[in-house]
């Protein structure tokens, strides 16, 4: 063991019942227990603070724990609880990138070396301090231990009564700071325990001070383990683990759900968490995906993408929320997940002699609202189209340009074109082949200035070939109305204004 | 001796009663304007149109409308602001705008009078039995020579058919039992209460072009908004509510964003700032021009509020309006320079 060593220990009691409370903040004041097994041969394998102060406890059977009044009952999700490990390692990768792994069956536990990053985040008690608020911010309790010695932080943790969350093993003090704690932290055997029971053995303060020869003789080598585990001495292998960094969050419903709005309050919490976590990596969700599961079986899944990565609840709820309403699931929902993509934060520095543009966020929400009431493929920005068919262009979606604008050449005033979608019928009277006269609204005009044919045709060799003759017309009502339009000749006799000159 | 500004107090207040601030000119409001890109309109408008307020372009179809908004937002545009379309008539064209020199990138299109279509369940594939396709065996004379029903009759149930056709029920399927109507001393459940539909035609691209205009106004930033209802007939159009046009007028003032109305009719009434009345256009006479080069158009100024004067004498009656136009001529874009 160098000096420079130095190492964190974090343990999460109850994990199954926390893991499922953290999503859950409306049932954590009230008393819950986490069951496992297959029914009705269930039993509690965990439960909050509420549910011990009323007298349940690990190992009764759901008939037991259905015998106290106001007890929620929630059956142990796997998903959660991977979901929040994966939580807490990237919450303690925050602080170094090497982490070990040391969970148990009903708490997580993870040791941290944190040699070398007292410049960074301070003395072992500040640090322990600051992690112990962040992971009170992801809504877990943990509790947090420090020493030189990974295996004396590790029991430490695990033998750290309740009325305590931290604490810190001096430099050369650990046998000391170990004596008081039973036996139990040493994960012994059923044979251990006994042999040491029969000793009289009940700390390890009193399994440190046994003679080590004398030990080994009637134990074998994993007295000596025991021992030097005791005092303190052990050395420790570390092997950190991989930590991906993964935004994503899951949750499952009690009952199923068929109210969007009620849907929401949930989201709201896994989308805070979320944000969270990516904020304390100086990002911002760039993409959020829903994906409801529904009692039908078919997973709904939905992507918002709104033009800059934000970090504001509120608006990805109102995305998340106009983006359901215009596609809603097809049955009542079961589970919902959250992944998010992330991306950098925005950065505007705004001047100002800058010009006047629409907030991104604002702007997503109003795009969004405009969407539910005119349609997706009604909105947005036209591009055109590289062909000569009449009225070629597509949609796409809009977003704030971040290119700066060519300056034009001096402007003329143009003649702008009027789209008649779909093109009016009108009624066309040729005389040597050129237009004389027309009827359009019900309105007879009399052409003064007649420009064409022009011919056009295009994609000829697909099967959407076009072509048409078009005129530009300009024509007199008898009321003295001027008229200048493009008609085109569908078949014989049948023509169609197609646009008005404006 | 009292001052002229004693003298000046104490004849207001003698006079308080019937003209409040009698001797005291109003506060003047000078709001900034925005040029329309078309010199002799700006010349007589003294400077453009008004910007955070209501200009409306009033006038019938081929009279300039169109051309003129477009020619604002170019110069909106240039100065790397973003604008909107709001299409009520779906008739707006990109290759036009574009030619104006509006950049596309920056024009939000909202195109309220194209169909929505909501996304719905696919229709049930429709499957013509096979036996539509062999011929019948050929029958003696007319309609069968008296074999078969009368041919008056032989139309009848043909809707009854198509219908069962395109909503026919999966195979298998029990026909649905009769519906039978609850009796009117019993509540219709919740469920039973069906959504009006969207009333079709101009009413719901209205409805839909206010909202968004709504919707645009209140997120802000941008320069300038086109409400275009120039293809929709005024009694249609005159049917919206002067409230309406006031709230906008508010909004606009408060996001700084020109609201530019495109209408047969004036509608707006005293909530916009400015009016312009447009005249039929007269073609430009080129006999020789073997394409369509353009048209000479012909504006007047019905109504503009706060029109900047050029000397700073207040003037205590109501300014001569100028009786004269303008007039330019709109060239089309395959015309080049002349």
């Amino acid at each position: 063991m160098t000096p420079q060593e130095m190492y964190v220990c974090m343990i999460v009691r109850e994990f199954p019942a926390q893991a499922l409370l953290r999503l859950r903040p409306d049932l954590q004041a009230q008393p819950c227990v986490v069951l496992q097994g297959e029914p009705p041969l269930q039993t509690v394998v965990s439960l909050n603070t509420q549910a011990r102060l009323m007298g349940l406890r690990a190992g009764m059977t759901r008939v037991e724990a259905e015998t106290f009044p106001g007890v929620v009952l929630l059956q142990r999700s796997p998903a959660a609880e991977a979901a929040t490990r994966a939580v807490l390692l990237e919450c303690a990768g925050n602080f170094s990138p090497r982490v070990e792994e040391r969970s148990e069956p009903a708490a997580f536990l993870c040791g941290i070396d944190i040699a070398g990053t007292q410049s960074l985040f301070g003395p072992p008690e500040m640090l322990t301090r600051s992690l112990r608020q962040r992971v009170r911010a992801l809504g877990l309790q943990a509790r947090l231990t420090a020493s030189r010695n990974f295996e004396t932080a590790v029991c430490l943790a695990k033998g750290l009564p309740l009325h305590r969350s931290l604490q810190i093993a001096a430099d050369g003090e650990e046998a000391a700071a170990l004596a008081p704690l039973p036996l139990s932290v040493l994960s012994l055997t059923d044979a251990q325990a006994e042999t040491f029971s029969l000793w009289g053995i009940r700390t390890l303060g009193m399994l440190a001070a046994l003679p080590e020869r004398e030990l080994i003789a009637r134990v074998g080598q994993q007295g000596q383990r025991l021992r030097r585990l005791a005092g303190g001495t052990l050395p420790h292998l570390f092997q950190p683990a991989e930590m991906p960094f993964l935004l994503e969050e899951h949750t499952e419903l009690d009952q199923p759900l068929e109210n969007l709005e009620s849907l929401l309050f949930g989201v709201s919490v896994m989308l805070e968490q979320l944000i969270l976590r990516a904020r304390a990596r100086v990002l911002a969700l760039a993409a959020v995906t829903i994906t409801l599961q529904l009692e039908s079986g078919a997973p709904h899944c939905r992507t918002v993408r709104p033009a800059q990565a934000a970090n504001e609840k509120q608006l990805w709820l109102k995305l998340l929320h106009l983006d359901l309403e215009a596609h809603p699931p097809a049955a009542a929902i079961t589970a919902v997940t959250l992944q998010a993509e992330p991306g950098s934060p925005r950065q505007v520095q705004l001047g100002l002699f800058a010009p006047q543009v629409p907030e991104p966020g604002r702007l997503d929400i109003t795009l969004a609202r405009i969407s539910s009431v005119v349609g997706e493929d009604n909105v947005g920005r036209a591009v055109l189209e590289d062909t000569h068919a009449p009225d070629a262009f597509r949609m796409e979606r809009f977003r704030l340009p971040v290119r700066r604008c060519v300056p034009a050449s001096p402007r003329q005033p143009r003649a702008s074109l009027r789209r008649l979608r779909p093109p009016e019928r009108t009624a066309v009277t040729l005389r040597d082949g050129r237009p004389q006269h027309l009827v359009f609204r019900e309105q007879r005009y009399a052409v003064v200035q007649a420009y064409g044919p022009w011919l056009e045709s295009g994609n000829w060799w697909t099967e959407k070939g076009w072509k048409q003759e078009q005129w530009d017309l300009i024509a007199r009502a008898s009321d003295g109305a001027l008229l200048y339009g493009c008609v085109v000749q569908e078949r014989q006799n049948q023509w169609r204004m197609i646009t008005l000159y404006d | 001796m009292p001052t002229a500004a004693t003298i000046r107090s104490q004849i207001e207040s003698a006079l308080a009663q019937k003209i409040p601030a009698a001797l005291s000119p109003s506060t003047r409001n000078f709001r900034p304007l925005l040029s329309t890109g078309i010199p002799a309109l700006d010349e007589r408008l003294s400077g453009g149109f008004p910007l955070g307020a209501v200009t409306e372009l009033t006038g019938p179809e081929c009279c300039g409308r169109t051309s003129i908004a477009l020619a604002f937002l170019a110069g909106i545009v240039e100065a790397e602001k973003v604008c909107a379309w709001i299409d009520a008539c779906n008739a707006f064209d990109p290759a036009s705008a574009a030619a104006a020199g509006v950049d596309l990138d920056r024009l939000l299109w909202v195109r309220c009078g194209h169909p929505h279509q909501p996304a719905t369940a696919p229709l049930p594939r429709v499957a013509v039995p096979e036996a539509c396709f062999t011929p019948k065996p050929a029958v003696r004379g007319l309609h069968g020579g008296g074999y078969g029903p009368h041919p008056r009759t032989e139309v009848r149930g043909i809707s009854q058919a198509l219908e069962a056709l395109f909503h026919q029920q999966p195979a298998g399927e029990e026909p649905a039992p009769p519906q039978t109507f609850p009796a009117r001393t019993e509540r219709l459940p919740a469920a039973a209460i069906a959504r009006r539909p969207a009333r079709p035609g101009h009413y719901a691209a209205i409805e839909r072009a206010l909202r968004c205009t709504d919707l645009l106004l209140q997120t802000g930033g941008f320069g300038a908004i086109v409400l275009d209802l120039a293809g929709i007939s005024p009694e249609f159009v005159s049917r919206i509510e002067l409230s309406t046009w006031h709230r906008y007028r508010v909004a606009a003032e408060k996001s700084q964003a020109s609201l530019v109305l495109l209408t047969q009719y004036p509608c707006a009434r005293s909530s916009s700032e400015l009016q312009l009345r447009l005249l039929p256009s007269e073609p430009l006479g080129e006999e020789a021009a073997t394409v369509f080069t353009g048209m000479q158009l012909h504006v007047e100024v019905a109504r503009q509020r706060f029109a900047p004067d050029a000397g700073n004498v207040f003037a205590m009656r109501k300014p001569p309006r100028s009786a004269s136009g303008a007039y330019w001529i709109n060239r089309t874009s395959w015309a080049g320079l002349r």
